[in-house]
């Protein structure tokens, strides 16, 4: 690896806003004797979020003004299986339909895989992993899973480079999920932490060592992925490393995000590193990848992940997570049958420009969303070209809000109301991640991926953009 | 050059089927009870009728679409008739229609009925359909309440209205049309209701409660229009007129550009204009008005928008009673939207319905003292993106 600089450019991390406080939920589990020992918060992806939307907000975080070549999206939750989420990203994050797209998946160690691939290979590459994992209530996975996302830009002039790799796959089945079997369904423990910590981890870490040509005692920040909480101390005996594995520290505050969980704790590592500092990360399942890094500088994205463990709603109510991670189907009555077929004609004309939240400049300069034939402006009196406006990134400020009590909402009430934007654009939207306060006219807005139509009927989905507050409230403690 | 529609047509016949939970109509039972009796009202034969129209919005609730049902259920024998649609303006569409082809000497004698069967939809409140268009791909499948209720904060923030003063102005709305409902044998609600309870019920869509939401019922309603002269003809020597219709259409503006406020319904503010300068008449001439009150926060901002209360005072008016029935202009005389009900297709001639009989001197128990003129005004789709219909009816002499 000596000479090439090629490495992590810019780095981020997406939660969503709920945290459930895994204590005071499991109380609802007391009489079960499930439900573990409950300390620490899980992230919970609100109804209209998935792998996809998770994965998609950490990417935002990682691009600034530069296309990369290639884009891997990577999950073991993903929603569909036969359609490209990478490609739908592409449109969603308004890039080139010329990148180079493609979805890994396989284990929960396909995201780090996928960085991996993307430092030994060539071009700007991002990477962005989502996971969203159902498990069944009274799982300890149900408590210790986390949905979130987290993505890397791999470029060839990078702060953090890679140094040295190794690699083992090894079909160790600790858990599994199948077509059949979505949530997962897990072996003995004792048996998994023995094998997979002598057999797997430890090995590949100290060949990784091998290949940076640095020392256990040199790593100073480590994110090791731990199948089961605490194999992180037998790792740490058996490789000699000291250092502080954040990836332990995030399974704490938000969950095990899966795939997405190496990437994430590798920010968090990084925003710890100082400069000169080598940094591991090991991810696992089927095998295990080790990476070592060397931090030359700050890198961007990392600091901004570290606040977003702190930021969001905490709650414990246990009725409401299961509804939410679709542990516990609640029958909604007749109003939630309502039809949301989505028409792939319909998609193909207006789906890149739906997803892109693609507006239009007219030639008097106002944006307007969706773009029209004729403009929008009072005074336009007939066809004009209007020029490409991304509404996306952009924040808005709220005229008008209701918290409608009425319509199917699978976590209500649904809240919707009309947001304009500076540049003139004016859009009727649905709104999300209210906190305890909820919305009122006049409330800043910044815009967020989520779910807009959810076809259950027919296993399809669309996604929009939805205005959420401009900042999350900061968790206490 | 265009001279308007007043006193071109007259009304001759109109009837309105009780609105409610009909479980056990069907809406050609409906539209038939409603045609009959303004048959009989007209004092005319079934064959003399030259063109009728159908207003229905939703056609996916048992009624089906195209003017088909209309034409079975009445047995129209090879005369032309059309479905028209256009939202909660529906009713008033099929009023216009009719008029119009009156007017233009097509036709003699037409009718208009409306229709809507809500009931069928197995809940309450009205239906939300998506049907994969674009649209679908952004816009918030809010409910009506929901839609609506984006006007009270908006209305609240521009003239800087505590919510609680706004919440007892809505609840005022809501009250006076209770008792009016009270005292209609034709209306859904005819229960007075005490402004604690209206202030105490279940949030529907911030801040609008329960009963800030109208009834969603079954019924029909027609009306059989003719020229004045013919009127006289059948024997009607003064017979009510049409004064003015106008409708005024959303084309993005509001939704789509940066400049309304949310604080009130252009269109309203439009079509009123133009309906007071086609009837020849101020907003003061008017003894009475049928206003689209959806919800009370519509019918507040609508007094407003049709020039009867001035911009941020509709709440002082309304608190005032000036929109009672023994205030200086009464609304909803027969409960209105909120206890009449609201069969969608129906609620625009159903509106006519109550300015005709009080035209007329047959409104019983609610019979206003004096009228000259009446003010219709119908309000389809949201305040953000709606149709408004608004006509003026009065006597020829």
């Amino acid at each position: 690896m000596a000479g090439s600089q090629r490495g992590i450019a810019r780095i981020s991390g997406y939660l969503p806003l709920l945290r459930l406080d895994r204590a005071a939920a499991a109380k609802a589990l007391r009489f079960s004797g499930l439900g573990g020992r409950g300390a620490g918060y899980r992230s919970v992806a609100g109804w209209d979020e998935d792998a996809f939307t998770l994965a998609t907000e950490a990417a935002r975080g990682t691009l600034v003004g530069s296309y990369p070549t290639q884009l891997i999206f990577a999950s073991t939750s993903a929603p569909f299986i036969e359609r490209s989420h990478a490609g739908v990203m592409i449109d969603a994050l308004a890039l080139p339909r010329t990148t180079r797209t493609q979805d890994v998946a396989g284990s929960r160690r396909c995201g780090l895989s996928a960085l991996l691939d993307a430092l030994l290979g060539r071009g700007d590459t991002l990477v962005a992993a989502g996971e969203s994992r159902p498990a069944k209530a009274g799982n300890p996975f149900h408590f210790s899973f986390g949905d979130g996302g987290a993505a890397a830009l791999v470029s060839d002039d990078a702060p953090a480079r890679l140094i040295g790799h190794a690699s083992l796959s090894h079909d160790l089945v600790d858990l599994y999920t199948s077509r059949e079997h979505p949530t997962p369904y897990s072996y003995e423990e004792r048996f998994v932490k023995d094998t997979a910590t002598r057999g797997i981890i430890v090995p590949t870490i100290k060949a990784a060592l091998a290949d940076a040509g640095v020392a256990a005692s040199d790593i100073s920040q480590c994110v090791i992925i731990e199948p089961l909480a605490g194999m992180a101390r037998d790792v740490a005996k058996l490789t000699g490393i000291t250092a502080p594995n954040h990836a332990a520290d995030l399974s704490a505050q938000a969950g095990d995000l899966g795939a997405a969980h190496p990437l994430f704790a590798l920010a968090l590592a990084l925003d710890a590193a100082k400069p000169g500092d080598k940094v591991l990360v090991a991810g696992f399942g089927s095998g295990c990848d080790a990476l070592v890094f060397d931090v030359a500088g700050q890198v961007p994205g990392a600091a901004d992940t570290k606040a977003v463990l702190s930021q969001g709603l905490v709650f414990a109510d246990y009725t409401r997570f299961l509804s939410l991670t679709g542990a516990l189907s609640l029958d909604w009555g007749v109003r939630s049958e309502f039809e949301q077929k989505a028409q792939a004609t319909v998609l193909e004309r207006n789906g890149r420009d739906t997803i892109g939240f693609i507006g239009g400049r007219d030639a008097a300069g106002n944006v307007q969303f969706p773009k029209s034939r004729i403009p929008i402006r009072p005074d336009a009196d007939g066809p004009e070209p209007l020029e490409d406006v991304r509404l996306a990134d952009l924040t808005g400020t709220l005229v008008s809000v209701t918290a409608d009590r009425l319509n199917f909402t699978p976590d209500p009430p649904f809240w919707f109301g009309l947001v304009q934007f500076e540049n003139g654009a004016r859009v009727m939207m649905e709104l999300t991640d209210a906190d305890a306060r909820g919305f009122a006219v006049g409330d800043r807005l910044t815009m967020r991926l989520r779910i807009k139509s959810h076809d259950k009927r027919r296993g399809f989905r669309t996604w929009f953009w939805k205005a959420a507050p401009l900042a999350r409230p900061e968790m206490e403690g | 050059m265009a001279t308007g529609i007043k006193d071109k047509v007259a009304i001759i016949g109109m009837g309105c089927t009780e609105f409610g939970e009909h479980w056990d109509k069907s809406p050609e039972d409906l539209m038939a009870t409603a045609f009959e009796e303004a048959l009989a009202d007209a004092g005319i034969a079934r064959d003399q009728i030259g063109a009728a129209w159908m207003g229905n919005a939703l056609d996916d609730i048992n009624v089906g679409n195209s003017a088909l049902p209309l034409a079975h259920a009445l047995r129209l024998k090879t005369i032309p008739v059309s479905r028209v649609e256009n939202m909660c303006a529906t009713g008033t569409e099929a009023l216009r229609a009719a008029t119009y082809a009156v007017a233009a000497g097509a036709v003699d004698i037409a009718v208009a009925v409306g229709v809507e069967k809500l009931k069928d939809t197995g809940y309450g409140g009205l239906p939300l359909r998506t049907k994969g268009l674009a649209n679908d791909l952004w816009l918030p499948y809010g409910s009506a309440p929901g839609t609506f209720a984006q006007l009270a904060g908006a209305y609240a923030a521009k003239h800087g209205v505590e919510a609680g003063d706004l919440k007892r102005a809505m609840a005022h709305v809501s009250w006076k049309s209770h008792q009016n409902g009270a005292e209609n044998a034709k209306a859904h609600l005819r229960k007075a209701v005490d402004i604690e309870t209206i202030l105490k019920a279940p949030m529907i869509a911030d801040p609008l409660g329960l009963f800030d939401c109208c009834g969603v019922s079954d019924g029909a309603a027609c009306v059989i229009v003719t020229t004045p002269d013919i009127a006289k003809g059948l024997g009607i020597a003064n017979p009510v007129t049409v004064k003015a219709i106008q409708v005024c259409a959303s084309h993005g503006w509001e939704m789509g550009y940066g400049e309304w406020d949310g604080a009130s319904v252009r269109n309203t503010q439009v079509a009123s204009q133009r309906a007071y300068a086609e009837a020849g008449i101020a907003p003061g001439d008017l003894s009475l008005t049928e206003v689209h009150d959806c919800f009370s926060v519509t019918e507040l901002v609508t007094m407003e928008d049709l020039g009867l209360s001035a911009e941020g005072r509709a709440i002082f008016d309304v608190l005032d009673g000036r929109y009672d029935r023994g205030g200086a202009l009464p609304c909803q005389t027969d409960g209105g939207l909120k206890c009449f009900g609201h069969p969608v297709g129906a609620s625009g001639l159903r509106m006519a319905y109550e300015v005709y009989a009080q035209l007329l001197g047959r409104a019983g128990s609610r019979q206003l003292a004096k009228v000259d003129f009446g003010l219709t005004h119908n309000l389809g789709g949201q305040p953000a993106n709606s149709v408004a219909a608004v006509s003026i009816l009065g006597r020829l002499n």
